[in-house]
């Protein structure tokens, strides 16, 4: 600690806090432009120049550490000239056009010439002026260079944060421009991060452009319904519509950055791909009727199966949904439909004979293990092992922070996954690895601690992983691939001389048929390494920002909200004493059971909420002829989609700004989505829309306003109890780890065998403009990325003849699909990527439920 | 009369070669060191011989070696700033053309001292025929053997490179030196970390300029104290001042430290132009303010110069005669800093530019009396406040044109035009 005194204020802070991080804290303000708390210091904009007793010049506050015994002057005489004349200078040159630009009114250059500035400036030779047109970087960002001050905050940004390193510096002195190459950024993230940092109106959206000032914008902090890491953002409304989102300094997970998708595919709810009406089908069309004729006929046709007992009714909600909505959704299905059949993902692999138990393998994986911490807490362990993502395109913004965490601390990174990522180039070491190959892995990384501990003498008895097992071990042979060997031999003295570790799991993992044992072996690998002495944190990187909430809330066929198992009598007596009725204690079907049902013509009512099983379910071929043999499809969603066309039975519900409701992200936060505006047209709330169902059954849901339907949760699930709706303002609220039933597996789970592959394998995925079908209703983001590609490595495409761009034909045993082909020198051999967004393409056509990746030939079109 | 030292050898024919060096005694230095020397004595004599650097900061050579980590774990680098690019100085420049050896047998012995196994040699872009010649002998040091592995039989590993710049002033300030080595854009980086604890590639990094890493072999053959001898106490040595502008001999002069500055001008310079009187010289390359013509009486060393206002700098000395227009000469020194100015800073860059647009009007005699008030402002805005030594010497150098000869200001202004031109 370091005491020292800031305009007369004695104060004691840490050793190597900066100068203006301290007077801040005193609450001293210290001008600045340069300095931004995630950025090296660049000290270069001079404005923050202080007074340090015993120092003959001025030194810059953003960039000089606390002494103890340091005596620092803000207020004199001459800090106050000092900041006046660099003002001064800045406005020199400035072209001062605030009547036209789109900052003014929250510009920091005009604030703080405003608050430090002469008031009149005496430049009277011509102004340097690099051009008079703006220049229209990409579809999403203007530049003006005329105003730019030279803070370089978007420079720093683009290479220090989101890695893409696509704005740089030209020219020197005077005539310095921060541009692209060629003065483009058509191929960066568009992320708009350097627009969030631009002090002034050099770097400016161009969807925002000229639409409004400031001060015209009613605007409400929400969270990102994109992934979820669980973004806070800024909503800018005016007259009802979409102005702009904009991030906040240093606020939520994601401090001042966004992805993509979360700055500009907001869009989507000014979308005309809305429901407007309910819609009942009569003699083969969808026809609009009144919510009063709507929710009678589904009653009507619902009631014979409830009345038998619900076996035949299945439910699909979307992971996109809030606590509130998912919760009360499982809590209709349970108590009113009497049915157990509940899913919160048409994508991941299907429990069958043929694939025991994801969803078995579910609830060990939320006991202890799991990090309900901050990301950025997390990602301090000494090694980082991210499985099965694309972090940069599923997450981008998790992504800045794990790039941010390595950088600065020089932890440890190894990245497993099936394509390559941004992050590769920070890590330690990285694999390609196939979806499938993650029990593998963590296996063979198990056998190498285990080996490692046994040398060194300091394995601990208590180890599940016994020298009994030693001969098993060896069994568990790892592909002799020099890639596997180096990757090893670089992540296991890792993870063995690391004190924390954490694992980030992505989706990829999840879709791929050994899912289940992968999760086995990786809760098993946790538990060696914290008989190690190590602290472990498992998190998801789910690409939808409501998985966590989903799955906690009983989303699932198997658990009751709080990871309480269905067949537990002790369980379902908490909800059947809470909700007042008994509940089915049979577990139910999975989504791919349920559709097995619908083919055979055993499902009476299916019903889709805010999901899209028609484009997303592995398995065209069968989700499409299921679907049409459901005695009711009944779906509930704000946007049109190819599921609906299909529908018996159509309800407009609000979109994310519509209606309120909380949401729990990756790290185990729960944040407050808020209602921003109310349901257009005849949109009516979802869980409003459940309470008018069950009523209309003669049944009673309970309170379905958001604060009460929480406080349920907080009552009945352990993870969620004591906290208060009203508590996620701002910074939002962890849930709480808590001990479940769940049981370490006794033996060894199997670690699958790798599957022989002819040709190329397909994995897919979202790619970074696109967050699965729904973003497609952003034009935004549809002007960014409308054309589905092809990936693989350029060897591959030479070896097949086939150039960058060619039309190619992908075809597996099921289907194809046509598109065009991108190259990227870093992509593995063997391997292919569709990003799974493009609704025309059809791809879940190729696939098949249990075989993915996909076997896939590549034809010249 | 004073014994030429570091150019000893510029006279002979073909000197740049490793025979003429090697039979001139060179490279005999470096044999003492490796075998002679432990790396903390070699330091301890370069501190005992009070060098200081001949870049421009007249920082003790001994001491910066000093503040590297011992750490042998550590990877260190020696960089040589051959960048000379500082108006008015072309010293270097004849080390590289006409003695090559000398600055390398320097480096080997200056990477000896710190324990660095790679060196980095950055020489200006426009010295062609520097890079020709010290390419060149970096080629038959190696075959000799006093570079590469196992130099002369020892332990001691050097590798050493050419970087060549491209331009840019701000390279020769030694942190964007750095950068731009790295293959980044040449700016200033934050100090500290010093280049010392993280330079090159992160790595403790020595900077030395050619001049003094020249003056090394001469101080491990004849001793500290023949060094100290050399001029003042404080700051000895042999020393290479590049005598320019309106003086009937100007050239390359090598003297003791701490000459008189009347002395170099007029007995060895011969003096001004015929007819002529002088108006002002400037020391120490145009970074270093002016000095009239009644303060030559003043000793060219970095203490003596430092307490008059101005600085040694890189012993550029430009002599300006009454036919000189100070205003002229004032705008042309400020477009170029302005010119060179990286951009990195506020100051720097904005505050330049407008003085030169207010410089350019004077010049022309469209100024008007506040602008000399705003030249001054900005000078005080620029001085003190600018990221690195570039804004403070541009700032530096206008004040003291507008401190010494404000008179000529005013008449341009009063007469509407230049009385000059």
């Amino acid at each position: 600690m370091a005491i020292l005194t800031i305009d007369g204020n004695e104060l004691e802070v840490a050793d190597g806090t900066l100068i203006l991080v301290a007077a801040q804290d005193q609450g001293i303000s210290i001008p600045t432009f340069c300095y931004q708390e995630r950025l090296t210091p660049l000290a270069s904009c001079r404005m923050c120049l202080i007074e340090i007793e015993g120092q003959k010049k001025l030194q810059p506050a953003c960039a000089t550490p606390v002494a103890d015994g340091m005596t620092v002057r803000t207020d004199t005489s001459l800090v106050a000239q000092t900041r006046e004349s660099m003002l001064e200078m800045l406005l020199a040159n400035h072209p001062l056009d605030c009547p036209i630009c789109d900052k003014a009114g929250e510009c920091e250059l005009q604030d703080q010439v405003f608050a430090y500035g002469a008031g009149e400036s005496r430049f009277r030779d011509e102004k340097r002026v690099f051009r008079t047109e703006d220049v229209l970087l990409n579809p999403v960002i203007v530049f003006n260079a005329n105003r730019c001050i030279q803070c370089q905050r978007c420079v720093r940004i683009c290479d220090e944060v989101v890695g893409a390193v696509a704005l740089g510096t030209i020219e020197k002195g005077m005539d310095t421009e921060v541009t692209g190459f060629e003065n483009s950024l058509a191929g960066c993230d568009h992320c708009g991060n350097c627009i969030e940092v631009c002090p002034v109106g050099a770097l400016m959206s161009a969807p925002y452009r000229y639409k409004a000032r400031p001060w015209d914008l009613t605007e409400t902090d929400t969270v990102c319904h994109y992934c979820g890491t669980g973004c806070q953002l800024t909503v800018g409304m005016r007259d009802g519509h979409l102005a702009r989102v904009r991030s906040k300094y240093e606020t939520g997970v994601n401090g001042e950055t966004l992805c993509v998708k979360g700055r500009f595919g907001f869009d989507i709810i000014d979308s005309k791909h809305r429901i407007r009406q309910p819609m009942v089908r009569r003699n083969g069309n969808l026809v609009a009727v009144s919510w009063e004729d709507a929710v009678g006929y589904l009653v009507e046709r619902v009631r014979g199966a409830v009345e038998e007992g619900g076996a035949r009714i299945g439910g699909l909600a979307s992971p996109r949904l809030s606590n509130e909505t998912l919760y009360l959704f499982q809590k209709l299905m349970r108590s009113v439909f009497r049915t157990n059949s509940i899913d919160s993902s048409s994508r991941w692999a299907s429990s069958g004979p043929a694939a025991p138990g994801l969803y078995e393998a579910l609830p060990a994986m939320f006991d202890g293990l799991y990090a309900r911490r901050p990301l950025q807490d997390v990602l301090e362990a000494d090694c980082i092992l991210v499985v099965g993502s694309n972090v940069t395109d599923d997450n981008p913004v998790t992504d800045y922070l794990v790039r941010g965490a390595v950088r600065k601390r020089r932890n440890k990174l190894f990245i497993v996954s099936a394509r390559p990522s941004r992050l590769d180039a920070e890590g330690a070491g990285f694999l390609r690895l196939l979806p499938g190959g993650e029990a593998g892995l963590f296996a063979a990384l198990l056998d190498g601690l285990v080996e490692d501990a046994a040398t060194e003498k300091s394995l601990p008895t208590a180890c599940p992983d016994g020298d009994a097992q030693e001969t098993d071990r060896t069994e568990t042979a790892v592909p002799a691939t020099p890639a596997w060997q180096e990757f090893l031999a670089g992540a296991i003295p890792a993870l063995a001389a690391a004190r924390t570790v954490t694992v980030l799991i992505g989706t990829d993992l999840l879709r791929a048929q050994e899912a289940a044992a992968a999760l086995r072996w990786l809760r098993k690998l946790g538990r060696v390494l914290e008989t190690l002495g190590k602290r472990v944190g498992v998190q998801f990187l789910f690409d939808r920002p409501n998985q966590m909430g989903a799955w906690e809330l009983g989303g699932l066929p198997n658990m009751l909200p709080g990871w309480r198992p269905v067949d537990d009598g002790q369980s379902r007596a908490v909800f059947e004493q809470a909700w007042g009725t008994s509940l089915p204690s049979e577990p139910g079907a999975d989504f791919g059971r349920m559709l097995a049902q619908c083919e055979a013509g055993e499902m009476e009512v299916l019903y889709v909420l805010g999901s899209d099983p028609i484009l997303s379910y592995p398995d065209g071929a069968l989700v499409e002829s299921a679907l049409s043999k459901v005695g009711l499809l009944v779906v509930q969603d704000a946007y049109l989609s190819e599921t609906a066309g299909l529908a018996d039975v159509v309800l407009p519900a609000a979109n994310f700004v519509e209606e309120p409701g909380t949401f729990t992200n990756n790290e185990g936060k729960v944040q407050r989505g808020r209602e921003i505006r109310p349901p257009a047209f005849e949109a009516m709330r979802n869980v409003e829309i459940f309470g008018s169902i069950a009523s209309a059954l003669g049944r009673d849901l309970g309170p379905t306003a958001a604060e009460q339907v929480f406080a349920e949760i907080t009552r009945l699930v352990p993870s969620y109890r004591g906290l208060g709706f009203e508590a996620f303002d701002g910074a939002g609220a962890f849930t709480v780890p808590t001990e479940n039933a769940a049981q370490d597996d006794p033996d060894d789970p199997p670690v699958p065998t790798p599957r022989e592959s002819r040709g190329f394998a397909l994995v897919t995925g979202d790619c970074m403009f696109h967050s699965g079908y729904l973003s497609r209703h952003s034009a935004i983001l549809e002007t960014l990325s409308a054309e589905p590609y092809v990936e693989m490595s350029p060897r591959d495409g030479r070896q097949l003849g086939l150039s960058e761009q060619a039309s190619v034909i992908v075809r597996s045993r099921h289907g194809e699909a046509r598109a065009r082909l991108r190259f990227n020198k870093r992509f593995p051999d063997g391997v292919v990527f569709v990003p799974e967004n493009f609704a025309d393409l059809r791809l879940n056509r190729l696939l098949k439920q249990g075989e993915y990746p996909c076997q896939v030939e590549i034809l010249k079109a | 009369m004073f014994d030429k030292v570091l150019l000893k050898n510029a006279e002979i024919p073909n000197a740049h070669g490793i025979g003429a060096y090697e039979a001139a005694g060179g490279y005999r230095a470096l044999a003492t060191v490796l075998h002679e020397y432990s790396p903390d004595e070699l330091i301890q004599l370069v501190k005992d011989s009070n060098l200081r650097g001949r870049g421009g900061a007249g920082f003790p050579t001994g001491v910066k070696w000093g503040f590297v980590p011992k750490d042998p774990a550590l990877e260190k680098y020696l960089c040589c700033n051959a960048d000379e690019s500082e108006p008015g100085t072309f010293k270097d420049r004849v080390i590289m053309e006409k003695d090559p050896h000398q600055m390398i047998e320097g480096m080997v012995i200056g990477a000896y001292a710190i324990g660095a196994q790679k060196a980095y040699i950055y020489i200006r872009g426009e010295y062609v025929l520097s890079i020709e010649r010290t390419e060149a002998a970096l080629k038959e040091a190696y075959r000799k053997g006093y570079l590469g592995e196992r130099i002369l039989g020892t332990d001691f590993n050097l590798e050493m490179f050419v970087h060549c710049g491209a331009g840019a002033y701000i390279c020769g300030e030694e942190t964007a030196l750095l950068e731009s080595v790295e293959g980044r854009r040449a700016q200033p980086k934050l100090k500290p970390p010093f280049p010392v604890v993280e330079g090159l590639y992160g790595c403790p990094t020595v900077i030395n300029n050619v001049e003094t890493l020249a003056c090394l072999p001469h101080i491990v053959q004849r001793g500290a104290e023949w060094f100290r001898g050399i001029g003042p106490e404080r700051s000895p040595g042999p020393k290479l001042y590049c005598l320019s502008g309106h003086v009937r001999k100007p050239g390359l002069y090598e003297l003791p430290m701490g000459i008189s500055l009347r002395e170099l001008v007029e007995d060895h310079g011969g003096g001004p132009r015929s007819g002529g009187r002088i108006k002002a010289v400037i020391p120490g390359g145009v970074s270093a303010p002016m000095i009239p013509e009644s303060g030559l009486d003043v000793a060219m060393d970095f203490d003596s110069l430092a307490a008059i206002d101005t600085m040694l700098g890189s012993a550029g000395v430009i002599v300006l005669d009454e036919t000189a227009c100070v205003v002229r000469v004032a705008k042309r020194i400020t477009e170029f800093f302005n010119h060179e100015s990286c951009g990195k800073c506020t100051p720097c860059r904005e505050g330049l530019d407008w003085a030169v647009k207010i410089l350019r009007r004077l010049e022309d005699g469209r100024g008007k009396h506040e602008d000399l008030d705003q030249l001054e402002r900005l000078c005080g805005s620029i001085f003190g406040n600018s990221f690195c030594a570039l804004g403070d010497g541009a700032a530096w150098a206008l004040s003291a044109a507008l401190k010494h000869f404000r008179d000529e200001f005013v008449r341009h202004i009063e007469d509407g035009r230049c009385p000059f031109h």
